[in-house]
């Protein structure tokens, strides 16, 4: 099979397991202070042509800031891979991500992701393969328990079969029931950078609510990156042990708090509804908009703080706190305004 | 006391969902309207049901609407969130009774496309792909498929097969080795569900004012008919003061466009 843009040994290179492990092999085990910041974490550890995982959920505990940060270090040739992975959007808008291993790129009822649709019919960006999201997801956490792969029930019969080089279909030739079952090999990107709300110097990381695919993926990446709304003492883990990524999976650690905006951070801040409104009906049904509202957004800005102030400063991340609480019931929910200021396009 | 207007036709796809629901179940549920749907049941009908999300949340507390299969408001005080893989797992395992899947297309055994209209070589209008929707639909031992009918949407043979229903008819699902299968179609016309052997879909309720002659011209395939047509009875005004005032006051769901 050969494709577009992705070579053979990207396509390779994902589900090459004994690869895999001799990159985990040679990596430095030093429990050391890993902090760099998050432009120097990037710079070193996101390369041109890696197979990149998004993690988080779209927009819930996404490390957004980090990925605007590739886009301002203009990487590019990489294939993109997790579930969901709605952020290769603009990732491949601006030629970071050039193929896909897909599962999901939407914005749920907002209907289907305009970029996406223009990459794709422009062959700018391919598909190399299909997916659902818990057989992509069974691939991560195969990868965690070093099983070569892993038999499901899922995407049986799918025409997804079709354009999927990796998983194979066979009768299973163990228990009772020898009916089909769907293969599905341990996946192994590259890179992936995990946001998460604590961790310690050495990468010792915690995740507050859904992990989604996280702990699998920072088990399954050659590279890994955790970034941090809070960097706190080791001992802080070592009392609560609520850790779930271990220090010696972590290649870099950022103290970078807001990392997850313009999406929400559990236990932090809610997301800024706005920004994804203009995001998706303003910016980008044309290629026009959608450089006016990553110039804006992203090209003229360094970092996070300076995202925020756009956003509307501290009254933006006040509100976003008190959402997220009473989002969390944290606070009184009927105290807080969950409504919003829909964008309306006067072209829409 | 003023009189309540009747259900407009999304009020109505929340309120046949809702009805699909039976108390004591575990739920799977997307955002949208399954959700709206969950929500009434829980408020009318189905006070002990147990909601549960692909992003992990399991068991939340009620609040806000959820934007999103993501959102804060689908972990709300969860007692435990769990791993995407774990979280769809427990469709398998025979965890969930119910889940609820949308489509761009819906074709006469049940099989949705929420891939590509036309063909990835020959595109007409890309989708955003499988999402959860393949797992749910593979998996669950009832899967109930939501839509908007139409002759276009509602094709003999969807374009691409995303969620396998009961693929190519009659025992076709089961010889692939899938679990389950879709037991409802739920949409503005009515509920819908499959003849047992053909695997064919079948009218099962028309909403009020449908009739056959409108729910055949909505659809790009011939139905099946049975003899004796159930026509659905109108929410009653109780249910949809639920529905408007407690469950999506805000309308994000069930408020129809430009009203």
């Amino acid at each position: 099979m050969s494709y577009r843009f992705a070579t053979e040994e990207q396509m390779n290179r994902l589900v090459d397991y004994k690869g895999a492990r001799e990159f985990h092999l040679n990596k430095d085990r030093s429990k050391k202070d890993k902090r760099m910041s998050l432009n120097e974490a990037i710079a070193a550890y996101v390369e041109d042509g890696d197979i990149l995982a998004e993690t988080g959920f779209s927009y819930v505990r996404s490390p957004i800031q980090s990925y605007f940060e590739i886009l301002r270090q203009k990487k590019k040739n990489m294939v993109g891979i997790g579930s969901p992975m709605s952020n290769c959007s603009y990732l491949m808008t601006f030629g970071a991500v050039y193929a896909l291993h897909l599962s999901y790129i939407g914005v749920e009822m907002r209907g289907n992701d305009k970029n996406f649709a223009r990459m794709i019919k422009t062959n700018r960006a391919e598909l190399v393969s299909l997916w659902s999201h818990g057989s992509m997801a069974l691939g991560f956490k195969a990868a965690q328990l070093g099983a070569p792969f892993i038999a499901s029930k899922q995407v049986l019969g799918s025409d997804m079969l079709k354009q999927n080089p990796y998983i194979k279909v066979i009768d299973s030739p163990v228990g009772a029931d020898n009916s089909p079952v769907a293969l599905i090999p341990a996946l192994f990107p590259d890179v992936c950078i995990i946001h998460v709300q604590k961790a310690d110097r050495y990468g010792n990381a915690v995740i507050e609510g859904p992990a989604i695919n996280d702990i699998a993926l920072s088990a399954a990446c050659r590279k890994v990156i955790i970034t941090a709304e809070k960097i706190v003492p080791e001992m802080t883990l070592r009392e609560n042990s609520t850790g779930t990524i271990p220090f010696w999976y972590v290649d870099a650690v950022v103290e970078l708090p807001y990392g997850a905006l313009p999406g929400c951070c559990p236990g932090h801040y809610y997301w800024s509804r706005e920004w994804w409104e203009w995001l998706v009906r303003i910016a980008t049904p044309t290629e026009e908009n959608c450089q006016d509202f990553f110039d804006n957004w992203v090209f003229s800005t360094k970092d996070q703080f300076e995202f925020i102030e756009k956003l509307g400063g501290i009254r933006f991340i006040n509100e976003a706190r008190r959402q997220m609480e009473a989002a969390q019931l944290i606070i009184d929910d009927s105290l807080v305004d969950f409504n919003y200021q829909e964008v309306i396009p006067k072209w829409d | 006391m003023t009189a309540v207007a009747p259900a407009n036709p999304l009020e109505m796809l929340a309120y046949n969902i809702a009805l699909e629901i039976v108390d004591g179940q575990i739920v799977y549920v997307g955002t949208g309207l399954p959700m709206v749907g969950g929500m009434l049941a829980k408020k009318t009908h189905a006070k002990n049901i147990t909601m549960v999300y692909e992003s992990g949340g399991q068991d939340p507390l009620e609040g806000d609407m959820p934007w999103s299969v993501g959102c804060p408001f689908t972990f709300r005080k969860s007692p435990m969130s769990m791993e995407m893989s774990i979280s769809f797992g427990q469709c398998a395992i025979g965890y969930v009774d119910i889940a609820f899947q949308g489509g761009a297309q819906i074709d006469m055994y049940g099989n949705v496309n929420t891939s590509v209209i036309g063909s990835y070589e020959n595109l007409k209008s890309i989708l955003p792909g499988s999402g959860g929707g393949n797992d749910i639909g593979s998996l669950t031992q009832n899967s109930v498929l939501v839509g908007l009918q139409t002759p276009d949407r509602f094709p003999a043979k969807v374009d691409f097969i995303t969620t396998p229903g009961y693929l190519e008819g009659g025992d076709t699902r089961e010889k692939a080795g899938l679990l389950g299968g879709p037991t409802a179609v739920i949409t503005q016309v009515g509920v819908y569900d499959f003849d047992p052997i053909s695997k064919k879909m079948r009218i099962k309720g028309l909403n009020p004012g449908m009739t056959v002659e409108i729910a055949q011209a909505c659809t790009g395939f011939e139905l099946i008919v049975p003899d004796e047509i159930h026509y659905i009875e109108a929410p009653s005004d109780e249910v949809l003061n639920i529905l408007r005032n407690v469950v999506d006051p805000r309308g994000v769901f069930t408020k129809m466009p430009g009203m």
